[in-house]
């Protein structure tokens, strides 16, 4: 840590031009409110769904975000300078014009965004450009977790279990159905509908769709185009469980419980069903995301499933170069009782700092943060430290 | 003393009351001339501001008293911002126009105050407080045509650098539709595909959205063109010529501002003669209007499209559909091909948008099943005939600008769908010149042959719409007449009951149904 007398100027980064924009703006509000304002001076920016910044005290408020486009100018506008020199951010005056010398100076951006431009590693390429400490996965992995057939491909070569896939691209499916057609029925295990269709890059639910026919497959690819130039074809696994690791940088990286998201309407179900130990206790629950009701370490989930799925996740976090804080989703085809991975997600919805609070030992989300940031900074220094000046030598000798 | 109060006062009331005249000459589409003749129709002059001042007026000992009854009558002026059912936008020239006529205003009441009988002249202003903002317009226009002129030609430039193959749509109805469709199918089939936002059809309009969306790579740009009068498409193409038209239909829309039938068909010719001989025409072949157009300014490749092939004319046309709670499920004939498809839309006038962009996708070598899968994830366009089911009951809004055409196609899926009661609320058509009263009446009489309810929406259609309705069999305890919209809503949640369907066709702006007081 800096100097123990100073401040930390920690940025919280959010909003962005993703379809998950809100959840960023809760994931942002609910971390400020927990970070440790002895250690930390709170300096909030927002990236408004036009792509610009802004930053100052009123960004803190919901009242802010309920009264926009309005509200807009009640914030500072700022611009970010991929000059290593700044290394801050710099107010946009109401003429338009940038003064280096009023750059507000920021020690760690604190990254609380979800799906495309922020969680993708378009933003962390921007801030290594400007030599920062950023929380969270670097470039690469957070690249490679944003493209959901890339990612599994990649962790199946490594031993890791995973469902069928392949992806399509929209520009082979503007040059002909039938190819395309032909090769996802050709795709071993993905010979028989029905098959799910899902845009490649997104993290939430939107262009989703179930393919019972060829027809419904045409429509499902058209449907996922309109969000995505990529869509992944999977198997539709009708009988299964999700079940949700988290994993927390360290030396070694640790899991958190899991945790089994389930829709409302059919947690009792599932509850009833298919939890295994035949005992009717339920596990405990807590307030999460607003339209999920999850079950945080089920007492009645076969324990063996349970250390699958922590040592699966911490297996592909080293594989990936992971930092930070990552969900790792995985799948329990609970007809052939089998276990794949799913999805990563390189910065999940409230940090999954819901999971830490119930895991043993018990890490407060404060605490989590505090390991998050120190991570940041030693990770930048890391970097910094590599020999990369190694002078002129080719131009010299030419001359 | 009291002057400075009489000013602040008066220019507080004044401020509340301009911002109320910009909504209505907003909608007017700054139209000065339609603005006042509305004015002046609806006798919407002066009533509150008049009354505060008149009994300073013949007593000017009692300056201070009306001064106090126009600050609180300023604040009960309601706030077009938040009120209303198309809100007042403050865009950027609205904002320049409102702050031209506080300006005028504050200059106008300060002249007041030095005269000896100002609360007279204080009336006077009142009364014609309405003319201040369509003044300001008018002051700022000599600036607003040199803007304007810029945008252009900035946007002209634009288009000109990425040179897509512009697509023009315009007919009096179901281009919006059209477009959208179109848009759709071409970024997903053929590439990068550019079309304005929902109902964006004028210069300026498309300017602004040119500006700032399109950028280089764009490959396509489906442009919707509105008529208003002769020349207006004219300029547009201008603005966007086209290498390909869409004309879905010549009827009798904005008949009123183009004088004759003839002129409307004059009017949208503009685009099919704007387009090269060896471009691509698309017209609606069901329409006799756009019939004409494809055979009096025939491309290189001049194509129909339809339900009704009885001259075996049409390239694309369906042959069979049938509207249900899902969606419209239908069959399609294309180039000897018979493709079966569905759409999430209602009715056989979406259909007939559909068909209109899939004919043009086609042409331009789309993939025909592919551009059907795209056709069976077209989202309804809110409140163009989207069906939505609460609880027992199912409700069909079509509260778009609506048409005969259109209104037509409502009642046609309304009869079909399952249901027990059938209910109408409409305030009728507008715009529809000698034929509004015709107009009205005959959609009355054929809502009438199996409607079980008619609820009639203000005062601008409702003779025509009730005598339509009871001829059409009707009993007159069956059609109830209410003032405005809240009411009818009001109305219609009091009757409503399970098993029914109700038909909410066409949504007025404010300007035709509200009673506006001063």
């Amino acid at each position: 840590m800096s100097n123990s007398k100073e401040k930390v100027r920690l940025a919280v980064m959010f909003g962005g031009r993703s379809a998950e924009h809100e959840i960023s703006i809760i994931t942002a509000l609910q971390a400020i409110s927990a970070i440790d304002t002895l250690r930390y001076s709170v300096i909030p920016i927002y990236i408004a769904s036009d792509g610009v910044w802004y930053t100052g005290d009123v960004l803190l408020e919901k009242s802010y975000y309920k009264g926009l486009p309005a509200s807009k100018s009640t914030a500072q506008r700022v611009a970010f300078l991929s000059d290593p020199t700044v290394c801050g951010i710099v107010p946009v005056s109401t003429d338009g014009t940038l003064d280096l010398k009023k750059a507000i100076p920021i020690d760690v951006y604190f990254l609380a965004f979800h799906g495309q431009y922020g969680e993708d590693g378009c933003l962390q390429g921007m801030l290594e450009m400007a030599n920062c400490a950023y929380t969270g996965c670097d470039v690469t992995s957070s690249a490679m977790a944003m493209n959901k057939y890339d990612c599994k491909m990649y962790l199946k070569a490594h031993g890791i279990p995973v469902l069928p896939a392949v992806e399509i691209s929209k520009k082979s499916a503007m040059r002909g159905l039938k190819a395309v057609q032909e090769e996802i029925l050709g795709t071993k295990g993905l010979d028989t509908f029905p098959l799910f269709v899902k845009p490649c890059h997104l993290g939430s639910s939107v262009g989703i769709s179930i393919a019972n026919t060829l027809t419904e497959l045409n429509s499902s690819l058209a449907k996922t185009f309109i969000y995505d130039d990529k869509a992944i074809v999977e198997p539709c696994v009708t009988n299964l469980l999700e079940i949700n690791v988290s994993v927390l940088d360290g030396d070694p990286p640790t899991a958190s419980v899991v945790e089994i998201p389930v829709a409302s309407k059919k947690a009792l179900t599932y509850e009833d069903k298919y939890l295994r130990g035949g005992s009717k206790k339920t596990g405990e629950r807590t307030e999460g995301m607003a339209s999920l009701s999850r079950i945080i370490n089920p007492q009645d989930l076969d324990p063996k499933i349970k250390e699958m799925v922590q040592s699966y996740a911490l297996k592909a976090y080293l594989l990936l170069g992971c930092s930070g804080v990552g969900r790792f989703d995985f799948m329990y085809d609970l007809a052939k009782s089998e276990l794949y991975f799913n999805e990563l997600n390189p910065i999940p919805g409230s940090l999954s700092f819901y999971l830490w609070a119930k895991s043993e030992p018990q890490l407060l989300y404060t605490n989590m943060i505090d390991s998050m940031v120190e991570r940041a900074i030693s990770r930048r220094v890391e970097r910094l430290t590599l020999k990369r000046d190694i002078g002129f030598k080719a131009l010299l000798l030419s001359n | 003393m009291t002057e400075l109060l009489v000013i602040l006062s008066a220019s507080y009331f004044l401020y509340k009351r301009e911002l109320r005249c910009l909504r209505f000459f907003q909608q007017h589409e700054y139209n000065a001339k339609r603005y006042i003749a509305w004015i002046v129709e609806q006798r919407a002059f002066d009533t509150r501001g008049s009354f505060a001042a008149i009994a300073s007026a013949i007593f000017p000992s009692l300056s201070i008293v009306s001064s106090i009854i126009l600050i609180y009558l300023a604040t009960q002026e309601e706030d077009p911002r938040k009120s209303g059912k198309i809100k007042l936008k403050m865009t950027e020239r609205a904002c320049r126009i409102f702050r031209a006529s506080c300006t005028l205003s504050l200059f106008a009441l300060i002249l007041t105050q030095i005269s000896p009988v100002s609360w007279w002249l204080l009336i006077a202003l009142f009364q014609s407080a309405f003319l201040i903002i369509p003044f300001a317009n008018f002051i700022l226009q000599r600036g607003e045509g040199k803007r304007q002129k810029q945008f252009l030609a900035e946007a002209k430039a634009i288009l000109a650098k990425a040179d897509p193959y512009v697509i023009g749509i315009t007919g009096s109805y179901g281009k919006s539709s059209t477009k959208d469709a179109l848009g759709q199918i071409l970024q997903i089939t053929l590439g990068p595909t550019f079309w304005p936002a929902k109902g964006v059809n004028t210069p300026m309009g498309i300017t602004q959205e040119i500006r700032t969306h399109l950028k280089q790579g764009y490959k396509y740009a489906v442009i919707e063109m509105g008529a208003y009068q002769r020349g207006s498409i004219k300029r547009l193409c201008e603005l966007t010529p086209p290498h390909a038209a869409i004309i879905t239909a010549v009827g009798i829309a904005h008949l009123e501002r183009f004088g004759s039938p003839e002129n409307i068909y004059l009017g949208k010719s503009e685009l099919a003669q704007s387009v090269p001989d060896n471009g691509l025409l698309v017209c609606n072949g069901d329409d006799v209007g756009a019939r004409r157009m494809a055979r009096e300014h025939a491309k290189n490749t001049t194509l129909l499209y339809g339900f009704d092939n009885s001259q075996n004319d049409l390239a694309c046309y369906v042959s069979s559909f049938k509207v249900t709670m899902e969606g419209t499920l239908f069959t399609l004939h294309w180039k000897g091909m018979r493709l079966d498809g569905k759409t999430p839309l209602i009715g056989k006038a979406a259909l007939s948008n559909i068909l209109g962009a899939f004919t043009l996708a086609c042409e331009l070598g789309a993939e025909p099943e592919y551009v059907l899968a795209i056709i069976s994830n077209l989202e309804p366009v809110n409140n163009r005939l989207q069906l939505d089911v609460d609880g027992k009951i199912t409700y069909l809004r079509d509260a778009y600008n609506s048409n005969p055409v259109g209104f037509a196609t409502a009642l046609d899926v309304m009869k079909e769908l399952p249901g027990q009661r059938r209910i109408l609320m409409t305030p009728g058509f507008i715009e529809l010149g000698p034929k509004q009263y015709e107009e009205n009446e005959r959609i009355g009489k054929m809502a009438a042959s199996f409607c079980d309810l008619a609820i009639v929406v203000g005062t601008y259609n409702r003779e025509a719409l009730q005598v339509g309705l009871q001829k059409g069999g009707l009993a007159q305890e069956k059609v109830l007449l209410v003032d405005d919209r809240t009411k009818a809503l009001a109305t219609l949640s009091n009757i409503r009951q399970d098993g029914d369907i109700i038909l909410i066709e066409n949504d007025l702006p404010d300007l035709f149904e509200a009673n506006v007081k001063f």
